[in-house]
């Protein structure tokens, strides 16, 4: 039996009087890839907000059976969960190179540079630009600091937040090859939000379809892929 | 025009405007990292004089906590007490993220100005209650006998000035080397950025703005125990000081340590220059040309002379 990393009961979550999720259960066992997908307002960015502890929740978030429900953001990432949020993340005002080791800032061991060219060495762009500000990069060369800065930090699960938002498709396939291969390679176990529904359930071992903060559906990944309301509402068939 | 007079008026103003430098880049400190404007750091800069006061004092009529000094194994010496003093300052500062900012942390920001505006009474009534409001005599940081000076050009500048100067620019460069090279340093400049991020990124926002507070209370203290021996200690010592600080940091940039720098020497310059060489601006008058060179600076450019444009995403 696969060991569960995070586990999921009753989230709820509210900005203010308006609850937005409204009693979510679910599950990523480990070294999984786990897809969250639903319309845009369904509340998929809110709950990986959830689960790192920046809103206000009730529920359970267990994380390696640690319940990390009130546990402070910066203790949750420090116990192994990184999250590359909706489009933030790096600091414009600091160069890449800063960028990446503030992502490392947990880490007391000195494989840090190794890990800065290992990241360069997959995203080429980022070594050309490593002393600019991250403000000045593209929005896909961004995109790709904010992968390899969370990751910085060798965490064991992944929280990504539609991470090909503004990317060329090209772009797109090319980093979602790089995740299957970590996922492959190092067993790190992923929570994807994304839009790009065909590619994230391609990748994914089991998927999640939130609608109006509750979850509506869920399945292997092949299974809802061939689910006719999944294909209607997502992979545009 | 007389040189010498201009050089020995630039050398008297040099001083002050350390002082304000000292003060500004504290106000800086802050509001990079907590972005707020802290009212408040000229009274706990006052206060931090007033335990030096009080550790050297002794046991004395009207002096609250000169047994202190005593129970210590008093006198002490003017270094060790104003050390003491300073270290103390820092500890309060850091206390007064903790107790009175972290908890109000998602306040608006107007409110939390308000806070600190609210410890600036607080403090000021206390300091007057403990020690009384008139002024009291305090020992120099540095030599200032009447022979305690540098002779260059004719002009005379005081061993208090050189030492405050070497004081600041040594604070400044070990803050921006504490800023560059270190761990610490790196996870200031992220929070001061975006604490949402830097907490993303392991970094616990609420200490690391304590560090700030301490900081920059450190830096008042130096500041209030600098010249507490040339203005008379007294609670209110610091007002004017304050009001010159925030205009030094705001010609300057207010998220910048160099724009504090600068802000102050700029300050210091006008306040004492331009009522010597202007006729209708007296001396009473002298905050004006701080003031009007802090908006002509503003209308040129919105973030001060070396404030941080944002960078926007695209
Ligand atoms: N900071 C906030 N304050 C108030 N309401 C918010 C806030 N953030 C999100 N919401 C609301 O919560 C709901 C869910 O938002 P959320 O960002 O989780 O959606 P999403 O599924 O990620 O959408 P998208 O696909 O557009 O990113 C939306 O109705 C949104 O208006
Ligand atoms: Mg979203």
């Amino acid at each position: 039996m696969t060991e569960m990393m995070l586990k999921v009961e009753d989230l709820h979550a509210r900005y203010g009087a308006v609850e937005v999720l409204r009693g979510l259960d679910f599950e990523v066992p480990e070294g999984n890839v786990v897809v969250v997908l639903g319309a845009n307002g369904a509340g998929k960015t809110t709950t990986l907000r959830a689960l790192c502890n920046m809103c206000t929740t009730t529920g359970t978030v267990l994380f390696e059976g640690d319940d990390i429900t009130r546990a402070k953001t910066a203790d949750i990432v420090r116990r192994g969960v990184a999250h590359v949020p909706q489009g933030r993340g790096t600091f414009p005002e600091l160069s890449v190179m800063d960028n990446l080791k503030i992502g490392a800032y947990t880490r007391k061991d000195n494989e840090v540079g190794a890990d800065v060219d290992r990241w360069f060495e997959i995203f080429p762009r980022l070594e050309e630009r490593r002393d600019q500000l991250a403000g000045s990069l593209s929005g896909g060369e961004q995109q790709m600091l904010a992968v390899a800065r969370a990751l910085m930090c060798r965490p064991r699960l992944l929280l990504l937040d539609e991470p090909s938002l503004g990317l060329a498709p090209l772009i797109i396939e090319d980093l979602f090859e790089r995740f299957a291969q970590l996922n492959k390679e190092t067993g790190l176990t992923m929570l994807l939000v994304e839009q790009n529904a065909n590619l994230a359930l391609d990748m994914a071992d089991y998927g999640y379809v939130i609608e109006s903060g509750e979850i509506a559906l869920h399945g292997p990944a092949e299974q809802l892929k061939n689910d006719p309301a999944v294909q209607e509402a997502y992979l545009g068939a | 025009m007389d040189v010498v007079l201009l050089l020995q008026r630039i050398f008297d103003a040099l001083f002050n405007s350390a002082i304000y430098s000292s003060l500004a880049l504290a106000l800086v400190i802050i509001f990079r990292s907590t972005g707020l404007l802290n009212f408040a750091q000229g009274e706990m800069a006052t206060f931090s004089a007033y335990i030096a006061f009080v550790l050297l004092a002794g046991a004395a009529p009207g002096v609250k906590g000169g047994g202190l000094a005593s129970w210590i194994g008093a006198p002490l010496v003017t270094p060790v007490a104003i050390g003491l003093a300073v270290i103390i300052g820092i500890g309060a500062g850091a206390a007064t993220e903790r107790v009175l900012i972290r908890p109000l942390r998602n306040a608006p920001e107007l409110a939390l100005v308000n806070v600190t505006i609210g410890i600036l009474l607080a403090l000021n009534s206390l300091m007057g209650q403990w020690w009384g409001t008139g002024p009291r005599v305090f020992p120099p940081f540095f030599p200032s006998s009447p022979g305690d000076h540098i002779d260059i050009a004719g002009a005379r500048i005081r061993y208090s000035t050189v030492g405050a100067w070497l004081v600041l620019l040594t604070l400044l460069l070990l803050l921006a080397l504490l800023l560059r090279y270190t761990r610490a340093g790196l996870a200031f400049r992220a929070v001061s950025i975006d604490p949402v991020s830097a907490a993303l990124n392991g970094i616990r926002v609420g200490p690391t703005l304590m560090y700030g507070w301490a900081l920059a209370a450190g830096l008042g203290a130096i500041a209030a125990n600098m010249s507490a021996n040339s203005v008379l200690l007294e609670p209110t010592m610091m007002v004017r000081v304050l009001v010159y600080a925030f205009a030094a940091a705001t010609l300057g940039g207010l998220d910048s340590p160099k724009g504090a720098l600068v802000g102050g020497v700029v300050v210091g310059l006008s306040q004492t220059l331009i009522p010597a060489y202007v006729p209708f601006i007296g001396f009473e008058l002298s905050v004006l040309p701080a003031l009007v060179a802090m908006v002509v600076v503003l209308i040129v450019r919105p973030a001060g002379l070396f404030g941080t444009q944002r960078i926007e995403r695209v």
